[in-house]
């Protein structure tokens, strides 16, 4: 058969051939098509091989096996019978024996136990079994009953024509103010407010006259004029002699200077 | 699984974002991501498509009126949100177990299983219809507490910790649960000729 002759498979083929395909219960050129895709393509290729981990990983899953033979544990049960284990004891440490964290001298009146205990021999392997349906269980998941999703949405939103339900440009602001990050911590902003507050309070009642913000203003008015016009003295050559001050003191007390001479 | 997947790769924090907007269709994608392994989880628990069912719709209900309090900060969306159909699901099946009137009517025979239909044959499928079945029934056999203790671990696969969380017991009480659940549910199986060796 020439090359041009091979049968090829799409990857929703090989999907569905991949479980026969590890099984080898393909048909010898099927396999042969699946084993090409496989090569060609990295995604399938990367699919075959998560599937075959997860088979080696479901084949470890085996009975455990104790590392003490029966004789051995006939002799010991004989020869130390105050260390003989109670079914219910044995029991108790299952899952531990499983999860590997039984401390030494336990685990060896364990295994004991395991061997020689015919009604308790069987119990650890059933117990891994069972560990291993309930895992196939949770892998075949039920199918969602026809209608549930339309159902709930109509009990959420009203409507299960969700595209119907847009979002107005309010509701989409507010969503991205409330995502928005600081760059500091609201219970840092607290000390920074009071500073804020305190330096107002302390500009309106020295630098104002009447303690409003209008004061505030206006004195600092009355100083950038003063300012400009000194400025513009001094840049036309005046030399000023006598220097009128006429102004506010600080605690709004209006003085007049000519009076106090 | 196909959900969590896309969930993963999806940014689920705006995906809450949107739906707090008031966007319908991000509502409609957390639904359709979510509600097959809410329903599953539920039907665990009940036993009943049809509990199953309300129990999920009663779920997304909750979660809908919930959404403001996600955090993307503690935790992705579909740990929140399996966390929260969790302790839903589980606060009803206590709740029924103390009421018994209130107990769903046993179909795990009359279900339909979900078959793959990737390469297996029909008696694969059908086996493993049985044996799904099989275990539902054995796990509806287990003492309350029991069972509970099992579907956390062996089938939601939540650590022993995380177990602790949802149930708020002591972790020792955990760990003894999950190995008598566990023996208790071999026995069963085994009487049941599922695990026979």
């Amino acid at each position: 058969m020439s090359y041009q002759d091979e049968k090829k498979i799409k990857c929703s083929e090989f999907e569905e051939l991949l479980t026969d395909y590890l099984d080898n219960s393909l048909d010898r050129q099927t396999h042969k098509a699946v084993a090409v895709h496989a090569l060609s393509c990295p995604l399938c290729h990367a699919l075959l091989n998560e599937v075959k981990d997860a088979l080696k990983l479901c084949r470890e899953i085996s009975p455990p096996k104790t590392s003490i033979t029966h004789l051995e544990a006939r002799i010991l049960t004989m020869t130390a019978p105050e260390t003989a284990m109670a079914c219910e004891l044995f029991e108790d440490h299952l899952t531990d024996y499983l999860d590997g964290f039984l401390p030494a001298p336990i685990f060896h009146r364990w295994e004991r136990h395991a061997v020689l205990c015919e009604k308790c021999t069987d119990l650890p392997g059933e117990v891994v079994r069972t560990i291993a349906a309930c895992y196939t269980y949770k892998m075949d998941e039920l199918p969602i009953p026809q209608g549930l999703n339309a159902k709930i949405l109509r009990a959420t939103i009203g409507t299960e024509k969700a595209n119907v339900v847009k979002v107005d440009w309010i509701s989409n602001a507010t969503e991205w103010i409330r995502g928005l990050r600081f760059p500091i911590p609201l219970p840092q902003l607290a000390p920074v407010a009071m500073m804020m507050l305190f330096a107002v309070l302390v500009f309106s009642q020295t630098v104002s006259a009447d303690g409003s913000f209008q004061g505030v203003y206006q004195k600092g008015f009355e100083l950038a004029e003063q300012t400009y016009r000194q400025s513009a003295g001094v840049w036309g050559g005046e030399i000023q002699t006598e220097q009128k001050s006429n102004q506010e003191p600080i605690n709004g007390t209006y003085i007049n200077d000519e009076e106090n001479k | 699984m196909e959900a969590l997947k896309a969930v993963a790769t999806s940014n689920g924090a705006d995906l809450v974002r949107r739906c707090r907007a008031g966007d319908g269709t991000a509502w409609e994608d957390i639904v359709s991501l979510f509600s097959r392994r809410i329903f599953n989880l539920a039907y665990r628990f009940t036993s009943s498509v049809e509990a199953a069912e309300d129990l999920t719709q009663e779920v997304f209900i909750r979660i809908y009126k919930t959404l403001d309090q996600y955090d993307a900060k503690q935790g992705d969306l579909a740990n929140w949100l399996m966390r929260l159909a969790r302790n839903l699901i589980i606060d009803d099946y206590r709740h029924r177990q103390r009421n018994p009137q209130n107990t769903y009517a046993d179909d795990v025979e009359n279900h339909t299983f979900h078959l793959r239909a990737i390469g297996n044959s029909a008696q694969k499928d059908i086996e493993r219809r049985e044996l799904c079945a099989q275990v539902q029934e054995g796990i509806d056999k287990l003492p309350t507490d029991l069972r509970t203790c099992v579907i956390l671990r062996d089938i939601e696969e939540l650590s022993y910790q995380e177990i602790v969380e949802v149930l708020k017991i002591p972790e020792g009480t955990v760990k003894s649960r999950i190995n008598r659940g566990r023996i208790e549910l071999a026995k069963i199986l085994r009487r049941m000729r599922v695990v026979n060796i």
